[in-house]
């Protein structure tokens, strides 16, 4: 597993109180990881193995490179595609995610992509246009034989609701590997530690305000475990005083009325504390009702 | 939405998930113990469907009624197969199928200006069968005594057939329960190896198959080559023994019980991805068939030579050597909103048939939950050798003869319509309806006498139906 030849060493790292801290930018997102160690090149191998994992899953699982196995799947269609075996488990996790959310969390439903911007601006698409595209959306209609996928005509899928997710848990674990010492993976906001700091101690994450990026709305202390969020902070939609932000409902093509701003869930991986956090989402007014029901710890604002 | 649900179920059924997900993709040693260890910590043990294994098992139930027409044959047959797939591309099949046949067959003999009688065995002799008297509109009745027979069972079946009908016999039916069991794996470099075998069981017939085959993909997949091997192995022991070919119809018992039949042949076949949308298979089959093939009921009849009137009626004959070669040719084409699948298919035997099929049949989506997939098929075939529609008398009989229809020159179209229903990701419900036309020349040219005035090949027409359902789960 190497770095793509194309991005070049784009790794910093810097030394932060007793923490070596190293980023990069991947997956679309500022990337970082922290270790608690006095070791500089003991650092820097765990920042590489790191940006490597993280660059074997993008360029595996990114809808927007023609090599990836996501296009693959998405140009053989309904003549299908064998898949490997990591692939087939995003797959039936995904699969299970769309029974358990009895259809809200939907791999096929990247084709409202065709109508929706999330720009900021107002334009909305017409209710037709979501119409069209409603028949292109559905788990169901996929034919999943493992190894084998086929989609029908005009649809496709994405894991952009878990790759990202995927590569924090799947990161920390080669990281973890590497030395057992106290470590954060955090990309974007979706973040996982090895456990707590040296003496026990916790790392202190901070929820980014939906309002003004950079300032913080609540201070989360975090020894063991994930945490992920799921917002619109910055992607949506504003048109006669009404927000559409970018949580979209599979079943109706519109946005999720009257969600949170923000939910943040702590869970064991970080793709357990992702999809709970976007499951939370699109409960819309129901959400703290959901997450407090179903025992989560988590904490939303609106 | 609302997610009615226990407390926790909806938390406990995503960290599973994740869990599952984690330990398939993580190094063994670390992330397969961490993640399972927290999941037996935080959650225990639980067994759903939602757990980490991918292996899954296929249901497939399905019924299917025939009606043929005139209330001639009717059959029902309910289906059930079940296939057990492991994570790994072993899987396992099992399926068992069971039908009752009944109604009115054609006798093989030629309808007439005045009425015909027909006589076969009964169940009564020797057996503790009892006989209850007319069946299906038939009449038991004594026998001339021939010499040497028992008078006491001397009883048989005799039937009348009206002038100027298709004669046919009235008191056929049956039932059929047949088992199939499969197993099939990637071994070490060969894509897929698998065998299988069956048996069926009729109450007077039973096969038992055994097959084998091999299949290879190369060139990135798109390209599969693949080898198949069967076998089968068929006894006949029809009602009242095996007749003597080519001898008068009676209603004593023969003393043959039972005859057999092998059959050995091989399925050679070539899928191949052309472009995205466009898939095609060639399938080349050849069967050698050894031993008998008679219909031990069906008879022929002798007319005079000048009146066209049915004077005798003989058991038919086949020869005990069929040897088939078959070519197939199918193509999967995506155009767009619909999916097309069209094949054509050519096969030729030594009894001397040579028959041609085209099928076409087209999916379309309604929606998300719903499909149609409306079909047509076309078949036509030339008439083996050894079909006669009657024999002329006062001429030497041929070694091979038989009135079978279906070994007659004929066309038959079947329309069809497949209406599917998406219950849920896992479910499928559909539902299928077919109609179908089979039509051969009646009035051969040459026919004598009285036959220029029958119909020796009455149309068939049949409607089928189909009802079944479809279900993964773990």
């Amino acid at each position: 597993m190497t770095a793509l030849p194309d991005i070049g060493p784009s790794r910093r790292v810097t030394r932060l109180g007793s923490d070596y801290h190293i980023s990069f930018h991947a997956m679309a997102t500022p990337c970082e990881v922290r270790v608690e160690c006095d070791d500089a090149g003991l650092a820097e191998t765990i920042g590489a193995a790191v940006e490597s994992e993280t660059r074997r899953i993008e360029a595996k699982f990114s809808r927007y490179r023609a090599d990836s196995v996501v296009s693959r799947i998405n140009a053989s269609g309904h003549l299908g595609l064998a898949v490997d075996a990591e692939t087939a488990s995003l797959l039936d996790c995904a699969r299970q995610c769309y029974l358990v959310s009895k259809g809200m969390f939907d791999i096929t439903s990247g084709v409202l992509r065709r109508a929706w911007r999330f720009d900021g601006s107002d334009n909305l698409p017409s209710a037709q246009k979501i119409l069209d595209l409603l028949p292109l959306m559905g788990w169901p209609k996929l034919t999943w034989k493992p190894p084998e996928l086929k989609l029908p005509p005009g649809m496709e899928i994405d894991f952009g609701g878990l790759a990202k997710e995927y590569a924090v848990d799947r990161a920390l674990a080669e990281a973890a590997a590497i030395a057992p010492l106290p470590m954060l993976v955090n990309f974007g906001g979706d973040l996982c530690v090895t456990g707590p700091r040296k003496g026990g101690a916790p790392w202190n994450v901070a929820i980014d305000s939906v309002e003004d990026s950079g300032k913080m709305a609540g201070l989360i202390q975090l020894k063991e475990g994930a945490l992920a969020t799921s917002g619109d902070a910055r992607r949506f939609l504003l048109r006669d005083g009404v927000r559409y932000g970018h949580i979209l409902n599979p079943r109706t093509g519109w946005p999720i009325r009257d969600a949170p701003r923000s939910v943040t869930v702590a869970a064991y991986s970080c793709v357990e504390a992702g999809i709970s956090a976007t499951l939370a989402m699109l409960q819309g007014r129901h959400a703290e009702a959901f997450l407090k029901r179903e025992g989560f710890r988590a904490w939303c604002i609106r | 939405m609302q997610l009615k649900k226990r407390r926790g179920t909806v938390r406990k059924s995503l960290a599973r998930i994740s869990a599952g997900l984690l330990a398939a993709s993580l190094p063994p040693v670390a992330g397969q113990a961490a993640a399972q260890s927290y999941y037996d910590d935080a959650y225990g043990a639980r067994n759903d469907n939602f757990g980490p294994g991918f292996s899954y098992t296929q249901l497939d139930a399905a019924l299917l009624v025939y009606q043929e027409s005139g209330s001639r044959v009717s059959a029902t047959e309910p289906t059930l197969n079940l296939t057990m797939h492991a994570a790994d591309g072993r899987q396992l099949s099992m399926g068992a199928v069971a039908d009752a046949v009944s109604g009115a067959t054609p006798n093989g003999a030629v309808p007439s200006i005045l009425p015909q009688n027909f006589v076969t065995p009964i169940r009564a002799q020797g057996s503790s069968t009892s006989v209850t008297g007319a069946s299906g509109g038939s009449t038991i009745i004594h026998l001339p005594p021939t010499p040497g027979q028992v008078a006491a069972a001397a009883l048989g079946r005799q039937y009348t057939v009206p002038a100027n009908t298709l004669p046919v016999d009235k008191g056929f039916h049956d039932h059929r329960a047949a088992l199939t069991g499969a197993w099939a794996q990637p071994l070490g470099g060969i894509t897929e190896i698998g065998f299988g075998a069956g048996y069926s069981r009729e109450s007077d017939y039973q096969a038992i198959t055994a097959n084998t085959h091999l299949s290879q993909n190369f060139n990135a997949n798109n390209t599969t080559v693949s080898l198949a091997l069967n076998s089968e192995f068929d006894s006949s022991f029809p009602f009242g023994g095996i007749p003597t070919p080519l001898t008068l119809m009676n209603a004593q018992w023969k003393p043959q019980t039972s005859r057999n039949k092998t059959q050995l042949g091989f399925v050679l076949g070539l899928t191949q991805v052309m472009t995205r949308a466009w898939l095609t298979q060639f399938n080349f089959a050849f069967d050698q068939q050894s031993g008998y093939q008679n219909d031990p009921y069906r008879i022929l009849s002798v007319v005079d030579p000048v009146s066209g009137l049915p004077t005798q009626s003989l058991y038919e004959n086949r020869p005990l050597q069929r040897q088939s070669e078959s070519l197939y040719w199918d193509n999967k084409l995506d155009l767009g909103p619909t999916v097309t699948d069209l094949s054509l298919r050519y096969f030729t035997d030594s009894w001397g048939i040579k028959s041609v099929t085209a099928e076409l049949a087209e999916r379309l989506n309604l929606g998300s939950a719903f499909y149609v997939e409306p079909s047509a098929r076309y078949y036509h075939q030339s008439a083996a050798n050894f079909f006669h529609f009657y024999l002329p008398g006062g001429q030497a009989l041929p070694a091979y003869a038989s009135s079978d229809t279906r070994l007659a020159t004929f066309s038959a179209t079947t329309f069809g319509a497949k209406l599917g229903w998406i219950v849920s990701k896992r479910s499928e419900f559909y539902l299928k309806g077919e109609y179908y036309t089979q039509s051969g020349n009646g009035h051969p040219a040459g026919a004598i006498g009285q036959l220029k005035q029958q119909d020796l090949f009455p149309k068939t027409n049949a409607a089928i139906a189909f009802i079944g359902y479809s279900w993964d789960f773990h």
